[in-house]
């Protein structure tokens, strides 16, 4: 194959992935039919997750206004907004709680993109895009834990950083110490303080936020290009209208999470699960308090470091997010069946790990 | 009459001292009755208790402080209004209702002290009263931490107004823009059918 | 006497009339029970007099016979506000949509010949004293405001008093001249209703509202095609209106609450002054923190030693906390010969700071998650989470002139001499050497 031909295939295959002629009103809007089979409640997942970040940002943008990035200032202004100024308590646990129905939604979405082959031709890109976006996400939700400088928030974001630590064990003489000088490039300094908060807050509130705009515009154009898709090995004839039909049903969805929202953090502070320690300001000269922990939807990753031997994790974790980026390639000839196998595989281990992981790190080291 | 007043001053000052140290008696049982990490932080102004050097502890206290201090530890009857610099809102409320001997006197039986404080005192405003929050384990100083299902119902209560508002809102953005999409699509497809035509 | 007549006696000749009328003139003049529409004698100027009046009053009516039969209830809603001021704004508009309403209704029968055929005095003083009555409310309104909130506390009592026949005048007999004549003024209209066309409100056709579209069946070809888009259209129509019905009341609902809300939000707290000096003293707290922590930093750049304890102070079973070279958290111990052992404090599992107490078995403990380590060489128990031991500290004992009396590196190497007596009253320090060294 000569360098004209490669390039010509190259064109060929960006064309059919990014078909930019299909993108006008009459085909994005007017023709755009949605298959309607067993798994069609799927295909409300991904415009949740995407109501859920617009609330994310709204309300983080209005939180903006209070929050003070310094190491002295951070918690105090966190408390003044929660405590004094009008509907704050209500705009901070929107932002917390959206956070957590943001990533739910989010897994949910890829694990049924998964089981339905979403990522079949030609959508790899969106595909990718995704998974993109899952890493950005996780990134959301480590950045901004930190931000509030609490207990539980600096010792679990320490916590998670030392891990990364772990690694120069494993590695030659040299080479052991790059790990400890990647983690102290993360966090700023030696350990985690101001110059951490500095970069955590401009991770979250401006880097992130400017890649997921980017990468989201990529992957919701190449939705409403390539349309949903079909789900299902032998989709039958019928189909409804994506407008006004399935879009009114998806606005609809969006009221109601929003409505469910709303009252749970009007009436349920997420503080109240939590004991009361954690939530005071970090000092880093005094004692820790007990029950630090990241954040729920890191539990899948943080009890199997617990328990089982580094190397172990870092593999399994290394071979899932290749495995998750290469998908498009790696299951191109995979039948749904064992593609819903596998996902299904996954969502049991993701629930186990998340709701049974303390009990089970109980059993196992004996309890304290 | 001065070879009385000093040994006076002594039995006072031994007094005063009494029980001057840190009560972990009651964090403890807070934390075994309701199986929530409790830290001093409940009563007192420093999370790590009243001995240290840091703010809210004994050691970091200037002369003035150790004034007012040394007047709150003689409270020992209830009724007296004290502000001691290394107890928070809810350690001297609990000093003011009882008295510090009655305080000093329950450390054996630390889980009676609840029974014994005012059951409507709630100094957060959170609805959940002070020595609720101190058999649950929760903060009884912060609005945003007490026992969740409880919170809920209390708060749900309180915001009925609100709720009500905000459902009658979503459903009838939700009923107009259910028939706002409803009507372009009929003008859209008639349209299309006459040109069809 | 005025008082007894018009809120007493009145409104029980009114409501009688009104019955007794109705009935009579349904008995025997059924077909003048209508509104005895002019539209065929003149329909431009019907259409603005018309529409705005019976669009204005019957909002205007709805807020009155909601207020006064559901005071509970109102008074709770009303109670905001936000919502207060919103319902006064609305009564304002639709009784400025009346008045122009009646208006125009006024100048069409004066100006109009063919209307004058048709029209009896009696349709005057209709007009006049609806007028009379929608402006004495508005100056009520104005010059006595929040009707919507004062109102049904008082009225409502004084209506069930008349409806149980117990007529109780207290509740209005006091009430300002304007808000007494607006009341008369409601009595009088309802005895005028059974003599004039206002019997047309008995006779309001609700069904319309309810009533499926209608189809007209041409014969005319034409027509009859032409019929089928004219349903098409007056059906959307209905969607159209249905849509812009639902989402305006949304977006008002949620307009208003969202502009109340953030209003306020982005206006801040308004709080007492001694909230604003605990907040204060608060962040001025956190201020010195930061800034003992900066002198702190400071020190462990610049100053060769710094000081931990005398050696007099430490005990063999409670460390003291201190802070080394690299801002760690470190212990401080007597040892059993009598000399300091110190030894780091920052946990080697996960870094939690590790508890000052010594147990029965001379270990420290680490609350996160559980490990024991010994205090003597510093290492983790079997099976603990942590696997490094604890590192031990370099130390110095200095007279108070700043000699070095004594002196232990990291790795216990002692120097100088140990002589307890020169020992006693002496300061244990870390020295930067020790630190510089081990890093």
């Amino acid at each position: 194959m000569n360098i004209s031909e490669k390039i010509h295939d190259a064109v060929s295959f960006a064309t059919e992935r990014i078909p930019l002629h299909k993108f006008d009103f009459y085909s994005v809007v007017h023709k755009k039919e949605v298959p309607v089979h067993k798994l069609s409640w799927a295909y409300y997942t991904g415009g949740l997750a995407l109501f859920f970040f617009m609330i994310q940002l709204t309300t983080g943008l209005m939180l903006l206004f209070y929050y003070q990035p310094t190491v002295s200032d951070a918690h105090a202004s966190v408390e003044y907004l929660t405590r004094h100024v009008p509907m704050g308590a209500l705009i901070r646990n929107m932002h917390t709680w959206g956070s957590s129905g943001m990533i739910a939604c989010v897994m949910v979405h890829m694990l049924m993109a998964f089981a339905m082959k979403a990522f079949e031709r030609p959508r790899e890109i969106t595909w990718v895009t995704g998974v993109l976006l899952l890493l950005i996400t996780f990134g959301f939700g480590f950045t901004g834990y930190l931000l509030p400088w609490h207990q539980i928030a600096v010792n679990a974001t320490k916590v998670g950083l030392q891990s990364i630590e772990e690694a120069g064990r494993y590695m030659p003489g040299g080479l052991a110490d790059l790990p400890r000088q990647f983690r102290e490039i993360i966090q700023g300094e030696p350990s985690v303080g101001q110059a951490t908060l500095s970069r955590f807050y401009v991770l979250h509130v401006i880097l992130l936020p400017l890649s997921i705009f980017g990468v989201l515009g990529l992957h919701l154009l190449s939705v409403q290009l390539h349309g949903m898709s079909k789900g299902v090995d032998q989709p039958t004839k019928k189909t409804e209208r994506f407008f006004p039909f399935f879009i009114l049903k998806d606005f609809s969805l969006w009221g109601g999470a929003f409505l469910i929202l709303f009252i749970v953090a009007l009436c349920l502070p997420f503080e109240s699960f939590f004991s009361f320690p954690l939530f005071q300001p970090y000092d880093a000269l005094g004692s820790t308090p007990d029950g630090i922990k990241p954040e729920w939807y890191f539990y899948f990753v943080y009890y199997p470091l617990e328990l089982l031997p580094f190397w172990l994790v870092m593999l399994g974790q290394t071979v899932a997010v290749g495995g998750l980026f290469a998908a498009p390639w790696i299951f191109k000839n995979t039948s749904r069946r064992s593609l819903s196998i596998i996902a299904g595989a996954a969502a049991a281990y993701l629930v186990i790990s998340t709701i049974f992981g303390q009990a089970i790190y109980e059993m196992i080291k004996g309890v304290h | 009459m001065h070879t009385i007043r000093i040994p006076l001053t002594l039995a006072a000052f031994a007094l005063l001292h009494v029980g001057a140290t840190a009560h972990p008696e009651f964090q403890a049982w807070s934390q075994t009755n309701s199986g929530r990490f409790v830290n001093c932080a409940m009563c007192h102004a420093h999370p790590d208790g009243p001995e240290g050097v840091k703010a809210g502890q004994i050691g970091s206290l200037t002369p003035a402080e150790m004034l007012v201090l040394n007047e709150a530890r003689a409270a020992f009857e209830p009724g007296k209004k004290i502000e001691s610099p290394i107890l928070n809102k809810f350690g001297n409320s609990i000093v003011e209702q009882l008295g510090r001997r009655e305080v000093i006197a329950l450390r054996p039986t630390p889980g009676a002290l609840a029974t014994k404080l005012d059951p409507a005192h709630d100094i957060d405003g959170d609805g959940l009263g002070d020595e609720r929050e101190y058999r649950e384990g929760t903060d009884p100083l912060d609005a945003q931490s007490g026992n969740p299902a409880a919170l809920f119902r209390i708060n749900f209560a309180r915001q009925r107004f609100h709720i009500l508002m905000i459902v009658l809102a979503t459903a009838c953005a939700l009923y107009g823009l259910n028939h706002l999409l409803r009507g372009l699509h009929r003008v859209a497809s008639r349209a299309q059918k006459s040109q069809a035509r | 006497m005025l008082n007894i007549f018009l809120f007493a006696a009145l409104p029980y000749v009114a409501v009688f009339v009104l019955l007794v009328g109705s009935y009579w003139r349904y008995r025997t003049d059924r077909f003048s029970y209508s509104a005895l529409s002019s539209q065929f004698l003149e329909d431009r100027k019907l259409l603005w007099g018309s529409i705005c009046w019976h669009v204005g009053i019957l909002v205007i009516l709805l807020g009155h016979v909601l207020g006064l039969c559901f005071p509970g209830v109102w008074q709770a809603i009303v109670a905001n506000r936000t919502i207060l001021l919103l319902v006064e704004f609305t009564g304002l508009l639709f009784t400025i949509l009346c008045v122009i309403g009646l208006v125009a209704l006024a100048i069409r029968r004066a100006t109009s010949g063919k209307l004058q055929i048709v029209s009896t005095p009696v349709d005057f003083a209709v007009l006049g004293l609806l007028l009379a009555q929608v402006l004495l409310g508005l100056w009520v309104a104005i010059a006595h405001r929040w009707g919507a909130a004062w109102a049904p506390a008082s009225l409502s009592p004084y209506l069930f008093s008349l409806v149980t026949f117990n007529p109780n005048i207290e509740y209005v007999q006091d009430m300002p001249g304007l808000v007494k004549m607006h009341i008369a003024g409601a009595w009088f209209l309802l005895l005028l209703i059974p003599f004039s066309r206002l019997v047309h409100i008995f006779s309001i056709p609700f069904e319309y509202l309810w009533r499926r579209p209608q189809k007209v069946v041409w014969t005319n070809p034409r027509r009859f095609t032409q019929a089928e888009e004219q349903v098409a259209v007056a059906e959307d129509r209905r969607v159209f209106l249905r849509a812009g019905l639902g989402l305006s009341a949304g977006v008002a609902l949620l307009g208003v609450g969202t502009a109340d809300k953030m209003v306020r939000y982005f206006k801040g707290p308004e709080m007492t002054p001694e909230e604003e000096g605990d907040l204060l003293a608060k962040k001025l707290e956190r201020l010195e923190q930061t800034s003992e922590q900066r002198e702190l930093e400071l020190e462990r750049i610049r100053a060769a030693y710094i000081r931990v304890a005398r050696l007099d102070e430490l005990t063999a079973n409670k460390g003291k906390y201190f802070t080394d070279y690299q801002m760690r958290p470190a212990l401080a111990f007597l040892g059993s010969d009598g000399l300091p052992t110190l030894i780091s404090a920052k946990c080697t599992h996960l870094g939690c700071t590790v508890g000052s107490d010594l147990d029965g078995d001379g270990r420290l403990l680490c609350p996160c998650h559980v490990s024991y380590f010994d205090l003597k060489t510093g290492a983790p128990n079997a099976g603990a989470p942590a696997k490094s031991p604890l590192g031990h500290l370099g130390w110095a004992l200095m007279d108070e002139s700043g000699n070095v009396l004594l002196s232990q590196n990291p790795s216990g190497v002692r120097e100088g001499s140990a002589d307890p007596e020169a020992l006693k009253g002496a300061i244990v320090c870390i020295a930067r050497r020790f630190e510089e060294a081990k890093a």
